[in-house]
């Protein structure tokens, strides 16, 4: 047992966790103001390869940061107005912003460094570990805490900061309410288009600091596809934690902690085909159990409520997975 | 002068004029009804009053000064409230959050919670509109959700309140602890507009009506001057007979039986609490109650589409074990169901696949596992024609049709399956007298020609008109089951809220 | 609000359909990203085009029209009923690795062999997509997810089972041993080969199936409004069942076609790479999930990535953009449609 919890799996998971929980920030604020964002792994890419690119032409880190953060607002503008002014089905477009990132950033490696696969570079500049020297003497969590880079720090600091602002600032009021409820917040003035769009797009920036994390965490590389998935778990996240950051986090440090076991057992020789997949197991029990526990009211036959979860692009559009509404007395 | 008026006012939605040169004219401190059938544009005058959209022509004017309002900001700022038919509230926020919500008290950067609460407290008291500024609104009954509703008005200080059809969803106790607030509210200066198609209600309460018909004004009546025939003559251009023409029941074997019903819910009182009752050929037998008592539950289990936790349902004799609606189908049921745009129909798809839908398996539609197209459209032209439902083509999607018309596909289909049994629900909400008066008439003729029909309403006098036998639904259980000579307003009235004894 | 609403007024006879918009649209976009990069777009488009159209590039988009329409199949089916399924790639991969393995085990005549080697193929890989619609059914997972994330892990395994229990010992490639050659599928003339007929066969069984079958009606109908479907009897766990099995096996059988017909053997990674899957969801997300018009968009889409082969070779512009063109079609569809959906 010691063998597999070791201090520097408490370390690794921390960073597994760091880009997920971003993404999940990220789903969180789209989720609450009313749009489904399954585009969280187009984002991260988009944002992980900006940050290259950043950091590759000004040598510093900050500055692949800050590329990161401005190329993934940019790219979430197509969910921000495509689900919002255009009312386009949000589930369309978070595939199609996912293929087309990993098209995108696969052409603009070819075109911007001549090559395809993976890039890296001495020139790029990633970011380093920040070391608290208190904190490392401390046992087992002395390297989960004490060695992290900055983006570690301030994603859980922000995971504070958006849990405060949702619930006890009056824009937060206001956004949930955006979500909740369109028609009512609008009949007490509050303009929807405006409030989602800035909040796809800032939930976009929170994604572009995922990327960064991504190619520039650890090793400092970009890689084809190198989302690879988590931008799902993200989406599993949020579920899980129904749209709220405490919860979500605690979803990611389940998802993360799964995702460094298995970089674990891999270097205890299981191969590394068969570990890969514990986080999407341990993603897929997740979401069964949570669906146990919830249910524990018996519910209508699981007819209705698949056929109402599924979604329909041609007839709804729209959030499709907040199925659990019911019917209130509605007039024509 | 007048608090406010509208004069001259349009709104064109695409090729529809919902309003066409309306003029209206309030006093302060006046109850004033707005009365119309569906689709006559009251709802578009309240929205374009209350600042939803923008007239294409006409002016409004308060206290005597033009005023344009872009947005309800402008309107709620200029002292419009308006409570709406479908209440406008976040189900998961409390009361205090909903009614401060877009004006929030703050202390720096923060909601100041304590000034929130001790507000909506201060406003509660003041108006005896009494609310739980923590309880959270999703939890509240309709009527207290009204409370909170009228509550968001005041404290924005509305000087006229707007009120779209707000007993819709009340008994009549507590409609008539509303008109006690309405009346308070304008002996203390402010200003009612109430929109209503209730002749007793606007009878009631108002004192004076606008009465509006095909998008134009055509009355202004004085209530005390004026009398029921007047205004449905100016309502429908006509003169309508309210009363069904009802011979007495030719009643036969029980067709549809519930026993000891039992379905959970999602509190600790289950949604239906051993609930029986037995509808026999030839009859209606009418559910009265106010929504959410259990009655979207129990049409469910009767109809297949929820498996009860407890009891049984028998259609004609058949014990119904599979919870599946296929099978609730096969044993004889036919339903209409509470809401035709998103369970009654498919608005994407053509009337002849809407109108084939239950019958896809047998002859004439199909062979085997294959479909005949031409069947399908043989059908579908034949109904459009027995039921005068107007649409160019059965090619054509319903999502174009009306109200009236889409619940005349949904009627057509149902009652084509010549089922013994035939629940309706709600089965007139939001369509006009013409459109309701059919459908009253279709239902009688079920019933004359032996069917059972179970009619669940929250429109009680339809449930009154219609009916043989009563029963009133009130948190789960049937708290009487009532003749038809027996069931008047009142007591039933009083058993939809629950208070059993008073009505004996 | 009101220039919406005189678009709409416009005859429908006069505005351009909008799929067509749609390819124009992400033709002028492509072209920027083209010049963007130091190419000329117009050269760069006119090889597309004659690397897929032009009488020798034919048969190699047929080639690749095979298992691209297959998956298009694949994702249109469960989409005309309203539902995703997204673990294409898992069960393609399970489909190609029991198409490479049965017939190095099962004995018999080499035509029985390969029959047998698709239908295995084919049921494994729809049994492995109805997880999905139980997890939805019985445990409230959407489909949309536990379809994908389903196939990471069926990717993983049929990866570790390749290069190790099963691998080839000769090559010491990530592959399984090559199927006996009476067990593969023939070319039978140019680029027609017995695996493509079959896809085409499928293909007019799908779109028989959605018009002229009672199933055919109720998916449609569960896809124009599910709760009516649901209300009107239709058995809709069934309903989902059946159909992600259905679209779980068409995937099967493309991946054991591809080994069978072309690759002969399982090689790990060789089904996944050229992105079958998401250009079959892609050209099936363009028409809504309507059979015959996936057909067409799987065709058309085709002769994008064999003239984006062509393009990549002669003009040295990265193949991928053919990946860009197509997601940049969806999306501009997807706004569209949502614009248009106000107008009856």
């Amino acid at each position: 047992m010691s063998v597999i919890f070791t201090p520097f799996l408490f370390q690794s998971a921390m960073q597994a966790i760091t880009p997920i929980l971003l993404a999940s920030l990220a789903g969180v604020l789209c989720g609450r103001v009313g749009v489904f964002n399954l585009a969280l792994e187009g984002q991260m890419l988009v944002g992980a390869f900006a940050a290259i690119v950043g950091s590759y032409f000004t040598h510093s880190a900050l500055g692949g940061v800050a590329a990161a953060m401005a190329g993934a607002v940019a790219f979430s503008l197509v969910l921000a107005y495509g689900a919002t002014v255009f009312r386009g089905d949000p589930v369309v477009i978070g595939i199609g912003m996912n293929l087309l990132a990993s098209g995108l950033t696969a052409y603009l490696l070819r075109g911007t460094f001549g090559v395809s696969g993976a890039f890296s570079d001495p020139g790029i500049v990633g970011l380093g570990r920040i070391a608290i020297p208190p904190l490392i003497g401390v046992p087992v969590l002395g390297w989960a805490f004490g060695r992290q880079s900055a983006l570690t720090w301030v994603a859980w600091a922000l995971t504070a900061l958006v849990s405060v602002v949702l619930f006890k600032t009056p824009v937060g009021l206001r956004l949930r309410g955006v979500g909740e409820e369109p028609d009512a917040a609008e009949t007490l003035g509050v303009d929807i288009a405006r409030y989602r769009v800035v909040t796809v797009l800032v939930a976009g920036a929170l994604t572009g600091l995922a990327g960064a994390q991504l190619s520039l965490g650890a090793v400092s590389v970009f890689a084809e596809d190198m989302s690879a998935g988590r931008g799902w778990i993200a989406v599993v996240a949020v579920m899980l934690g129904r749209n709220n950051p405490l919860y979500v986090a605690a979803a990611c440090v389940l998802f993360g902690f799964a995702d460094a076991l298995s970089i674990n057992l891999q270097s205890q020789g299981l191969p590394n085909q068969l570990t890969d997949i514990s986080p999407y197991l341990a993603t897929l029990a997740a979401l069964v159990i949570s669906h146990r526990r919830r249910t524990r009211a018996p519910r209508p036959p699981a007819e209705v409520a698949a056929a109402s979860a599924s979604p329909a692009p041609v007839a709804t559009g729209g959030s499709t997975l907040d199925a659990d509404r019911g019917s209130r007395f509605r007039a024509d | 002068m007048p608090e406010i008026e509208a004069l001259g006012i349009v709104k064109r939605y695409g090729g529809l004029v919902a309003n066409d040169g309306v003029d209206l004219s309030v006093d302060r401190g006046e109850i004033h009804g707005v009365m119309g059938e569906n689709g006559a544009g009251k709802t578009t005058l309240m929205s374009v009053l209350f600042g939803l959209q923008a007239p294409d022509a006409g002016e409004i004017r308060l206290r005597g000064a033009a005023v344009r309002f872009r947005s309800p900001l402008d309107a709620m700022a200029a002292g419009m409230g308006m409570v709406h038919q479908s209440f406008k509230l976040f189900a998961s926020l409390n009361v205090w959050e909903n009614i401060v919500y877009g004006a929030e008290p703050t202390r720096g950067p923060f909601i100041d919670r304590r000034a929130a609460r001790a507000q909506v407290a201060a406003l509660a008291e003041r108006y005896r509109l009494a609310v739980d500024p923590d309880a959270v609104v999703g939890d509240l009954s309709v009527g207290v959700r009204q409370r909170v509703e009228i509550l968001k008005a005041l404290y924005r200080d509305a000087r006229v309140l707007i009120l779209d059809e707000p007993t819709a969803v009340l008994t009549p106790q507590e409609g008539d602890a509303l008109f006690g607030v309405l009346r308070r509210l304008a002996a203390g200066g402010r200003t009612v507009l109430l929109v209503t198609h209730k002749l007793h209600e606007a009878l009631a309460i108002t004192d004076r009506v606008t009465i509006l018909r095909d998008g134009r004004t055509v009355a202004s009546l004085r209530t005390a001057e004026t009398n029921p025939r007047e205004i449905i003559r100016a309502m429908t251009g006509r003169n309508v007979n309210l009363n069904v023409e009802k011979g007495p029941p030719h009643v036969g074997a029980p067709r549809l039986t519930a026993v000891d019903l039992i379905i959970a819910g999602a509190a600790a009182r289950p949604a239906v609490d051993r609930v029986s009752l037995s509808v026999r050929a030839g009859e209606i037998v009418g559910i009265a109650g106010v929504a959410g008592n259990g009655q979207n539950e129990l049409v469910e289990a009767l109809v297949g589409l929820r498996r009860p936790d407890g009891g049984r349902v028998e259609i004609c004799g058949v014990d119904v074990k599979a919870a599946n609606v296929a099978a609730h189908r096969a044993a004889g049921l036919a339903y209409i169901p509470e809401d035709r745009a998103a369970v009654g129909s498919a608005l994407p798809a053509s009337a002849a696949d809407n109108l084939a839908m239950g019958f896809q398996r047998a002859a004439p539609l199909a062979r085997g596992p294959f479909v005949i197209p031409a069947a399908f459209a043989e059908r579908a032209r034949a109904l459009i024609r027995r039921y005068a439902i107007r649409i160019p083509s059965e090619r054509v999607a319903v999502g174009t049709l009306s109200g009236g018309n889409l619940q005349k596909v949904v009627v057509a289909r149902e009652l084509s399956h010549e089922a013994p049994v035939l629940i309706a629900e709600q089965p007139t909400r939001g369509l006009d007298i013409g459109a309701t008066e059919t459908i009253h008439e279709r239902l009688m003729a079920e019933r004359d020609s032996g069917r059972a029909v179970l009619l669940v309403s929250a429109e009680l006098s339809e449930i009154l008109a219609l009916s043989d036998r009563v029963l009133v639904m009130f948190e789960g259980r049937i708290l009487a089951d009532l003749p038809q000579e027996r069931a008047d307003e009142e007591s039933v009235g009083l058993l939809m809220a629950g208070r059993a004894q008073e009505a004996a | 609000m009101n220039g919406r609403a005189r678009w709409t007024a416009t005859s429908p006879r006069l505005r351009p359909p909008p799929v067509l918009l749609a390819i124009l649209f992400s033709t002028l976009v492509g072209g920027a990203l083209v010049l963007v990069s130091g190419h000329n777009p117009l050269r760069a488009y006119a090889e597309i085009v004659e690397g897929s159209l032009s009488l020798d590039s034919l048969p190699d988009t047929l080639n690749w029209a095979t298992p691209l329409v297959g998956m298009t199949l694949v994702a249109a089916i469960p989409l005309r009923g309203g539902m995703l399924n997204l673990g294409g790639d898992g069960q393609l991969v399970i489909g190609g690795l029991i198409g490479a393995l049965l017939p190095l085990v099962l004995p018999g005549p080499g035509a029985l062999v390969s029959i047998a080697a698709l239908a295995a193929a084919a049921f494994g890989a729809g049994l492995y997509a109805t997880l999905a619609a139980w997890g939805e059914a019985r445990h409230g997972v959407p489909m949309l997810i536990s379809s994908l994330l389903l196939s990471y892990p069926a990717v993983g395994v049929t990866s570790y089972l390749a290069r190790f229990p099963f691998r080839d010992g000769a090559t010491g490639l990530p592959q399984t041993a090559m199927v006996p050659t009476e067990a593969r599928l023939h070319a039978l003339s140019g680029a027609l080969s017995a695996g493509s007929l079959l896809i085409a066969a499928i293909a007019v069984a799908a779109v028989f199936v959605d018009r002229r079958t009672v199933a055919g009606y109720e998916l449609r109908m569960r896809g124009k409004n599910p709760r009516f479907a649901g209300y009107g009897g239709v058995r809709l766990e069934r309903q989902a069942i059946g159909t992600m099995f259905a679209s779980g096996a068409i995937a099967g059988l493309v991946g054991a076609i591809v080994v069978l017909g072309s690759q002969f053997r399982f090689i790990d990674g060789a089904l996944l790479t050229p992105a079958y899957t998401w250009s079959g969801l892609m050209a099936a997300l363009l028409v809504r999930g309507e059979p015959a018009g996936a057909i067409l968009a799987g065709l058309f889409f085709a002769a994008l990535q064999t003239g984006g082969f062509a393009m990549q070779r002669e003009t040295s512009v990265p193949r991928v953009l053919t990946l860009v063109l197509q997601a940049i079609v969806i999306l501009f569809l997807a706004m569209r449609q949502g614009v248009g959906r106000r107008s009856p």
